[in-house]
């Protein structure tokens, strides 16, 4: 086992924003926070699974590494429906606390290359 | 705390039995949510003051569980309704009563009255719902799992940080359980786990609790699976965590939270199928929509659970957040009509888990526990651990796992470090790594201080190695209780007072009595029990140590017929300890002994899995001596082994020549310089550690007498006495050097904050370019740089521009170095020159690598960077000079001077060469194509049409294609192979760099390191025009294929003909053929080579780089061979040694698209395409068309017996357009990837004015 080089994330911000992708690149829409009832940021379970960039990333490179969907070299991420965009970038970045072990594994496996 | 009416003190015994009892009759009910209900209140501040925090110092709005104290009518009235809803069973609000959680609110001290008043005004609720329809009502009373976790870093930048510890939380779970407990609760919920360390924490401190009031309340345990994946939080799957919280005796395990029922589901069913015990679940109403509401209506959810109940896997339900009473009554409405689940009985077999579970089931032979993370059993690991270097530590537990270890031992019993905190914080290090932390892991320690801190860090259940009754029963019994609480199966030594057990006799009476204090005193299940009836050494030459094997052996048997379900390990090494040093006798002995043990009982053993020999492969004169001695069968056993040991010593005790250690008496100054210039690292440690004692600061080692070490290092190179190989090997001798002062500079800077650190000549930062692969050239470079006291930031490979600009922004490097093999990769680094200019950075750039020059980076990437300087650095030993001279204030100015004015030399003098070679028009170059006859010509047909896959790989006979001269030329030394290792000025280097290139191919081969893969496949083609037609069979029908070709438009002397490959293929009428392969050296090298880096080892790391490089060309080499003896067949009758191939005098070839005779590197999509080569040979292209892993070759057969290679050199404008069109590619996007052997500018075309 190498190390598995990480993967590059373009963060799109902008609503409207096109970007061509190509076969290698997966695409991650954001869906807005949905903060049911508790601060934003709070660790609930149940909003980090959906709304979490990590959680999302991670759920698409397991479900790579199980076949269940097309592998991938690259990501965009779509953020234009987030209103808080610097959080997705602190958690792109690895600044915002990790709430899992999954959060690790992205730590090491993508890395934000750029915006668009 | 004196009770009053509304909390009457249950008795626990009686609930535990009336909630089975009820259970087994129906599927039990549990409320719903409590947040969501209070949400629906609409409370302001006010409430959640109420009279008791009037005066609070921060808001209380949220802090829901308050509600309890300070609206107690509110949250009896929402249990109520739950209960009349149908709930058997009420959830205290209590979830965020614990100090950990409340600290956000300041509300610490509120904790034990909010657990308190959180069980009374449910038990009012309950009472009053019993009155009304005299049905029981439970409370159980809820534990959240804290807004902090203890198994994980929440800094992915720092993974061994803890921002709490398991005593932490065993005092304030232990709180909150008080006030749960005083005030009557009748059960204890632990739910929304997400960590599972905490709950086993929580789990300790409440059986300490019922220890202390000789209590026994039923324990309810609910985990959350947060992705779709199917782990908690934490990681584990849903067997594992049930696994590691068995201990807990728990009365309901299940899920709540998360995840709405439907994707639950899947879960749940694992859970149900694991678990011997009552399945409890809750899921979510759904998941929250975009306005944080949950919108699956009552009938929905029921309808979801309503399956569960179906597929028999409910024993209790209800409903997390979102649920409300409508919910719960729909849902007791809908599992109505269904039985509860059946409880399962499970086989008693030792469980264990560390992130995934794992069964020691009957079909398991053997568990190899992994020993090389053991400080007292690998050397290496001992280094790394001293050192401190937990990076390369942490990389052998990955490759015990990756290698098939079902456990790992860790052991850090050294007495030069603090075995505790190395173990805690090796331990948190590891639970961040899933590709380790999945196997259970062996805590191992002399020390039982040493095993408790570990206990303490893992989630998963472990295996403690070992306790014994050494110190007597009572302490036996107080390490067993404990080892149980902590939730771990245990290794007992059969160690009593008077001693250890040597006898058969003395070891089964040891073992026997510890059982029954374990299974009778204790409570310890007897399938968590391993005994370790200790393995002793035999063959000693003292008679009393004769039957030590079959006392073992005797042992195990009568134990594990006596006392059921326990397990035997032991360490096999100690057996053969009197024959150190000879390790295919020892081999042979484990063997043996392990072949008898395991057929009595052994199941377990620590063991190197890899230095293991094959029972019946063992020579049988020499099996027969080891059964003689391990099963002690004659009295003269010992002395025939050792009579016969010698001969079977093989390779390993090889006579070594006496070496001359004079210098080890000089000064250690002397010394460090000797060793860092003939490379030694023996002494290194011990060297670098006396100068440390001796400087004032540690810094000064490594400006002291190491980088006067270096420095003469660096002249010898700079005058050509010494070479690369030698070079890179001083660097690793530094390297380690510098990573025994680091924790001592480290220190020192810890201790006063402004102490300077090392100063660096200079900031370097190194990357292949995107789309290539190839790094060795690179990989020199920056060991050489570093030598000479630069830094080096290396981004690896296939880095993209926007990484590296932002890199050597962040860093602020000094200058930045591209590096790159393939023909793309030049066009790459001008994007990047241009990028840099666009930007505005004006720090030097180097180019290197194969395909670059000095003219290209002058005509090219020189003219698109003029803020800076491009540099071509021919080789490594120029780099330092360059580097120097670019950073040098007094230098700097004239050598970019001297630069510029070479550059505009060499593209002046390169414009005039272009000018000079004139070139044909393409349709005159077709004209004069080359003719073979192809009338008297019958073209040999290949074996087979379509692909072959190979997989019988011998790399022993691969080794034998190698061509020693490209590997000489890796490290700069030039000259053919084998002359080159008599040459009087680099004849020694080259020599010593063979011998080390030997030993490692031995071990590649010896050891399997490389898994090389090959697709060979063949087709009917014919030529048409400069194109070659693939058909899908002799039919010649379907096309399948078109492979282009380009041709010579050099002009030409003497009416040779401009070549295109297509010409050595026949036109339509004549049946012929084409092949084509891919071969790949394997993946593997890419981890070997990390390995070597992780320990400080370049020169190690390059070496396996460069074999496999060779492995790859010597696989193709081996494999055109077999096509023309073989599957072509053409050259049967061949008869070319190994070694005379390199000079290819056989007939055929085998170009490859991007190089001379095809310079299209595109046209590998072709070739990939008709070999499948991703699937068949597991190789991949990048963007620029290079082939991933690195050491692969690709290409195309040709049979034909005149063809030969060529190079097509430059090419005009009209085959340019001619080629796209036959490609259908746009003309930019050819121009593009043929860049560097166009004749022209691309672009408009410009016709001059006359």
């Amino acid at each position: 086992m190498g190390k598995v080089e990480p993967i590059p994330v373009t963060l799109v911000t902008e609503p409207g924003r096109l970007l061509a992708l190509d076969a290698d690149t997966a695409l991650l829409r954001l869906p807005a926070n949905t903060g049911h009832g508790h601060d934003d940021g709070a660790q609930c379970p149940a909003c980090a699974m959906r709304t979490d960039v990590r959680a999302l990333l991670f759920d698409m490179l397991e479900g790579a590494r199980q076949g269940l969907r097309p592998g991938f070299s690259k990501v965009v991420v779509d953020a234009s429906a987030v209103t808080d965009t610097a959080r997705v970038v602190d958690a792109l970045m690895g600044k915002l606390p990790a709430q899992a072990l999954r959060d690790h594994t992205v730590a090491r496996s993508f890395y934000l290359a750029g915006a668009a | 705390m004196s009770h009053h009416v509304d909390a009457p003190i249950p008795d626990w015994n009686e609930v535990r039995d009336a909630l089975t009892k009820a259970a087994r009759e129906r599927i039990l009910i549990l409320d719903g949510a409590m947040g969501t209900m209070i949400q629906r209140q609409k409370l302001t501040e006010e409430n959640f003051r109420g009279e008791r925090f009037k005066d609070w110092k921060l808001p209380l709005q949220g802090n829901n569980d308050l509600l309890v104290i300070t609206e107690p009518q509110i949250i009896e009235d929402i249990h109520y309704q739950y209960f009349m809803a149908g709930a058997d069973i009420a959830e205290t609000n209590t979830f965020s009563a614990t100090s950990v959680a409340q600290a956000d609110y300041a509300c610490e001290d509120a904790v034990y009255d909010i657990n308190y008043q959180g069980v009374v005004v449910a038990r009012r609720a309950a009472l009053k719902a019993e009155a009304a329809d005299g049905r029981r009502r439970f409370v159980a009373g809820a534990i959240g799992p804290t807004n902090k976790t203890s198994s994980m870093s929440t800094d992915v930048s720092s993974p061994g940080f803890r921002s709490i510890t398991f005593d932490e939380l065993v005092v304030a779970y232990g709180e909150a359980i008080r006030g749960l407990v005083d005030a009557g609760a009748d059960l204890l919920l632990f739910e929304t786990i997400t960590d599972t360390l905490n709950t086993k924490a929580g789990i300790f401190a409440a059986q300490r609790l019922f220890e202390e009031r000789g209590i026994d309340v039923p324990i309810m345990i609910s985990g959350t699976i947060t992705d779709l994946s199917g782990r908690t939080l934490s990681g584990q799957t849903p067997t594992a965590f049930w696994y590691s919280v068995r201990h807990a005796n728990p009365i309901t395990i299940g899920l709540n939270c998360a995840l709405g029922a439907n994707a639950m589901r899947a879960h749940l069913g694992e859970l149900s199928d694991a678990a011997d015990t009552f399945i409890c679940a809750y899921p979510n109403a759904g998941l929250p929509n975009a306005f944080g509401q949950y919108d699956e209506s009552p009938e929905f959810m029921a309808e979801q659970v309503e399956g569960f109940a179906q597929a028999g896997y409910l024993n209790i339900v209800g409903g997390c957040c979102g649920s409300t009473p409508d919910h719960i009554a729909a849902i007791a409405k809908a599992v109505s009509k269904y039985p509860p689940r059946v409880v399962p009985e499970n086989e008693k077999l030792l469980r264990l888990a560390g992130l995934e579970p794992f069964t020691l089931t009957k079909d398991i032979p053997f568990v190899n526990v992994g020993e090389r993370t053991n400080v007292t059993g690998s050397a290496r690991f001992r280094k790394l651990i001293t050192a401190g270097d937990y990076t390369a530590a942490l990389d052998v537990a990955r490759d015990q796992v990756a290698n098939g270890a079902q456990v790992i031992d860790i052991n850090m019993d050294e007495g030069l470090i603090d075995s505790k905190q190395v173990m805690i914080d090796y331990l948190n290090l590891l639970a961040a790594e899933p590709d380790i932390a999945k196997v259970p892991l062996m805590i191992d320690s002399s020390k039982w201080e040493v095993i408790e801190a570990g206990l303490k860090c893992v989630q998963g259940k472990a295996l403690v190695n070992s306790i014994s009754m050494k110190e007597g029963e009572a302490q036996f019994l107080a390490q067993a209780r404990l080892v149980r609480a902590y939730g771990a199966a245990v290794v007992v030594m059969a160690f009593d007072e008077k001693g250890q057990a040597d006898t058969e006799a003395r070891k089964v009476e040891i073992c026997t009595r510890a059982y029954k204090l374990l299974t009778e005193v204790v409570g310890f299940p007897p399938e968590d029990i391993v005994f370790d009836p200790n393995v002793f050494a035999v063959a000693t030459g003292i008679e009393e140590h004769n039957n030590y094997g079959n006392d073992f052996i005797g042992a195990t048997k009568t134990i594990t017929e006596t006392l059921p379900h326990v397990h035997i390990s032991g360490g096999i090494s100690n057996l053969s300890f009197s024959f150190r040093g000879n390790e295919p006798v020892r081999e042979a002995m484990h063997a043996v002994f392990l072949y008898y043990a395991i057929q009595n009982g052994m199941d377990m053993g620590i063991v190197n899995a890899g230095q293991l020999a094959v029972y019946e492969s063992i020579d049988a004169e020499l099996r027969d001596a080891c059964e003689d001695v391990i099963l002690n069968r004659n009295p003269e056993a010992t002395d025939r082994l050792l009579a016969i040991a010698e001969r079977y010593r093989g390779t390993a005790g090889k006579e070594v020549a006496a070496k001359d250690l004079s210098w080890r008496e000089k000064s250690v100054e002397d010394r460090i310089a000797h060793a860092l210039v003939n490379g030694i690292t023996e002494y290194i440690d011990a060297d670098t550690d006396e100068a440390r004692l001796k400087l004032p600061r540690p810094l000064h080692v490594i400006e002291g007498p190491l980088m006067a070490g270096m420095s003469i290092v660096g002249d010898l190179f700079g005058s050509g006495k010494m070479f690369l190989p030698q070079v890179v090997k001083s660097a690793r001798v530094m390297k380690q050097a510098v990573a025994l002062l680091l924790p001592y500079m480290e220190a020192e800077k810890n201790a006063d904050g402004n102490a300077t650190g090392r100063q660096s000549a200079g900031k370097v930062l190194m990357a292949t370019v995107k789309g290539d692969v190839h790094d060795i050239g690179k990989n020199i470079v920056g060991v050489v740089l570093s030598c000479n006291n630069y830094e080096i930031i290396d981004l690896g490979v296939m880095v993209p521009t926007a990484k590296i600009l932002q890199t050597a922004r962040d860093e602020k490097v000094d200058i930045i170095g591209l590096s790159g093999l393939i023909t793309p990769s030049l066009d790459e680094m001008v994007h990047v020159a241009a990028e840099m200019e666009r930007e505005g950075f004006d720090i030097p750039l180097l180019i290197g690598g194969a395909t670059t020059s000095r003219v290209h980076t002058a005509v090219k990437i020189h003219p698109r960077y003029n803020l800076g300087q491009a540099v071509h650095v021919h080789d490594a030993s120029r780099a330092v000079g360059v580097v120097g001279n670019l950073l040098s204030k007094d230098n700097k100015v004239s050598f970019i001077a001297d630069i510029r004015a070479e550059y505009a030399k060499a593209a002046a003098a390169h414009e005039r060469a272009e000018l000079d070679k004139k070139r044909v028009p393409l349709a005159e170059a077709r004209a004069n194509s080359f003719k073979p006859d192809w009338s008297g010509y019958v073209p040999p047909k290949p074996s087979f049409i379509g692909t072959k896959v190979f997989d019988d790989i011998d790399l022993a006979d691969i080794a034998k294609y190698i061509d020693w001269t490209p590997f000489f030329q890796t490290w700069e030394l030039k000259g053919r192979y084998p002359a080159i290792l008599q040459d009087e000025r680099q004849g020694e280097a080259a020599r010593q760099l063979w011998a080390d290139a030997q030993a490692m191919l031995k071990q590649i081969i010896d050891e399997k390191w490389f898994k090389p893969r090959a697709v060979v496949g063949f087709w009917p083609a014919n030529a048409s025009g400069d194109d070659i037609r693939l058909y899908k069979d002799e039919g010649r029908a379907e096309e399948i294929a078109t492979l282009f070709t380009l041709r010579q438009q050099l002009s030409k002397r003497d009416g040779k003909p401009h070549m295109a490959l297509a010409d050595f293929v026949a036109p339509a009428g004549t049946p012929d053929y084409m092949g084509a392969f891919v071969v790949t050296a394997g993946l593997e090298e890419v981890a070997i080579a990390d390995k070597f880096e992780a320990a400080n080892d370049d020169y190690s790391s390059i070496l396996v780089k460069a074999l496999a490089d060779r492995f790859a060309e010597a696989y193709a080499e081996q494999m055109h061979e077999r096509v023309r003896k073989e599957y072509w067949g053409y050259g049967a009758a061949e008869s070319f040694a190994p070694d005379e191939l390199a000079g290819e005098p056989y007939r055929g070839i085998r170009p490859a698209p991007g190089y001379p005779a095809q310079p299209d590197h595109t046209e590998k999509t072709t070739l990939f395409r008709l070999l499948d080569a991703e699937k068949n040979a597991g190789v991949t292209l990048t963007e620029s068309y290079a082939m991933w892993p690195g050491s692969s070759v690709s290409g195309i057969y040709f049979s034909h017996p005149e063809s030969y290679y060529f190079g097509v050199a430059k090419v005009e404008r009209d085959q340019v357009i001619d080629y796209a069109q036959r490609k259908n590619m746009p003309v930019a996007e050819v121009e593009r990837w043929l860049g560097p052997i166009l004749n022209y500018i691309p672009g408009p075309a410009i016709i001059a004015a006359e």
